[in-house]
């Protein structure tokens, strides 16, 4: 064998060693990232299981605005507007907190300052309050599943966005859950929906993702396993062929 | 070698039988079916099938380092416990190239 030829074998060699060093690291790596991963959604479920913490009291305006997505801290906040209903709509398909399944009755009312919100008034039917409304109840991020068809007076899903084009004023993101309407300072007398507030969900139980951690990693320590045992393999091998 | 591949062998039924609960029983009761006590009575599948699988990933680990298998081979034998029926499959070629003495 020529020395350039038996060098050029030397660093093949050497490069092959690199690239699979690095294909190792790669996996192994990977492996590591996702036992993380797995390890987040299990704390992500055992902070799920605590219960929430009510937030004061706030005016609608300081944690939104129209036209903007609803931020992370304005979600299930309970807040305060005043302004005109102008229009009503049935939403059907509605679920509330025991799980009754029914027709709720939303509201568009715009907000004094520039803007509109859809407002769950009820489950019953009733009259839309005319003049100046304060409500009071818990913001909601929209929906994204149709739970019936659209037409002119029912919506499909609580989603402010069915109304653009329909009504020529901004909209706010998400909806507010009445607690409380007061028209003239009196209370209405409405039968409100119970919801619970919103919690991101992860699917799967705790246990299950922490065997998952335990997988991933595993799999981790068997990439790192896997290039000694072929290196042990090929000695053996190497010993068995030579002659005693 | 006995005590090795008897360990395997016991881990390739368990994991398959987890692997045939998870594929034709959970996932189709979570994804297809919209009954959350049915759900609840099946939720301790994926858990479950998930240590069998980790104890069965050790174990065939075992069995195919004893057995001087190639590192092909290997990572076939791990990846088996992750199909319904693969690792019955396996634990049968186990049982005929390595018959119990």
């Amino acid at each position: 064998m020529s020395v350039v030829s038996k060098m050029k074998t030397t660093s093949d060699i050497a490069l092959k060693k690199v690239g699979l060093a690095l294909v190792v690291l790669g996996l192994c790596g990977a492996f590591i990232r996702l036992g993380f991963w797995q390890l987040d959604r299990a704390a992500d479920l055992k902070e799920l299981q605590k219960p929430y913490i009510e937030q004061p009291l706030i005016p609608l305006t300081d944690v939104a605005t129209p036209s903007t997505n609803l931020s992370d801290s304005a979600i299930n906040r309970i807040v305060t507007f005043s302004g005109r209903y102008v229009a009503q709509f049935d939403a059907p398909g509605q679920r509330d907190r025991s799980g009754v399944v029914g027709t709720w009755l939303v509201g568009l009312l715009e907000v004094n300052g520039g803007g509109a919100i859809l407002v769950v008034r009820s489950d019953q039917k009733s009259e839309l309050p005319k003049g100046e409304v304060d409500v009071e109840g818990r913001l909601l991020v929209r929906q994204f599943e149709d739970r019936a068809d659209k037409s002119g007076d029912q919506l499909s899903r609580l989603d402010p966005s069915l109304l653009v084009g329909t009504y020529d004023l901004p909209v706010f993101d998400g909806y507010v859950v009445a607690r409380s309407e007061i028209v003239d300072s009196k209370v209405l007398t409405l039968p409100r929906v119970k919801v619970d507030p919103a919690r991101p969900s992860v699917p799967g139980y705790y246990w299950q993702h922490i065997s998952y951690v335990v997988i991933w990693w595993l799999m981790a320590l068997v990439v790192l396993f896997l290039p000694l045992y072929g290196r042990r393999r090929k000695s053996e091998a190497k010993n068995e062929e030579e002659p005693i | 070698m006995n005590g090795v591949i008897k360990r395997y062998r016991v881990m390739a039924f368990a994991a398959g039988i987890m692997s045939l609960l998870l594929w034709f029983v959970e996932l189709p009761v979570v994804y297809l079916l919209d009954n959350p006590d049915l759900e609840a009575k099946v939720k301790w599948i994926p858990f479950v099938h998930g240590y069998v699988y980790a104890f069965y990933v050790l174990a065939a680990i075992h069995f195919t380092a004893r057995a001087r298998f190639t590192i092909k081979r290997m990572i076939l034998f791990i990846l088996a416990g992750t199909l319904p029926v693969a690792s019955f499959i396996a634990e049968r070629r186990v049982m005929r190239e390595f018959p119990l003495t």
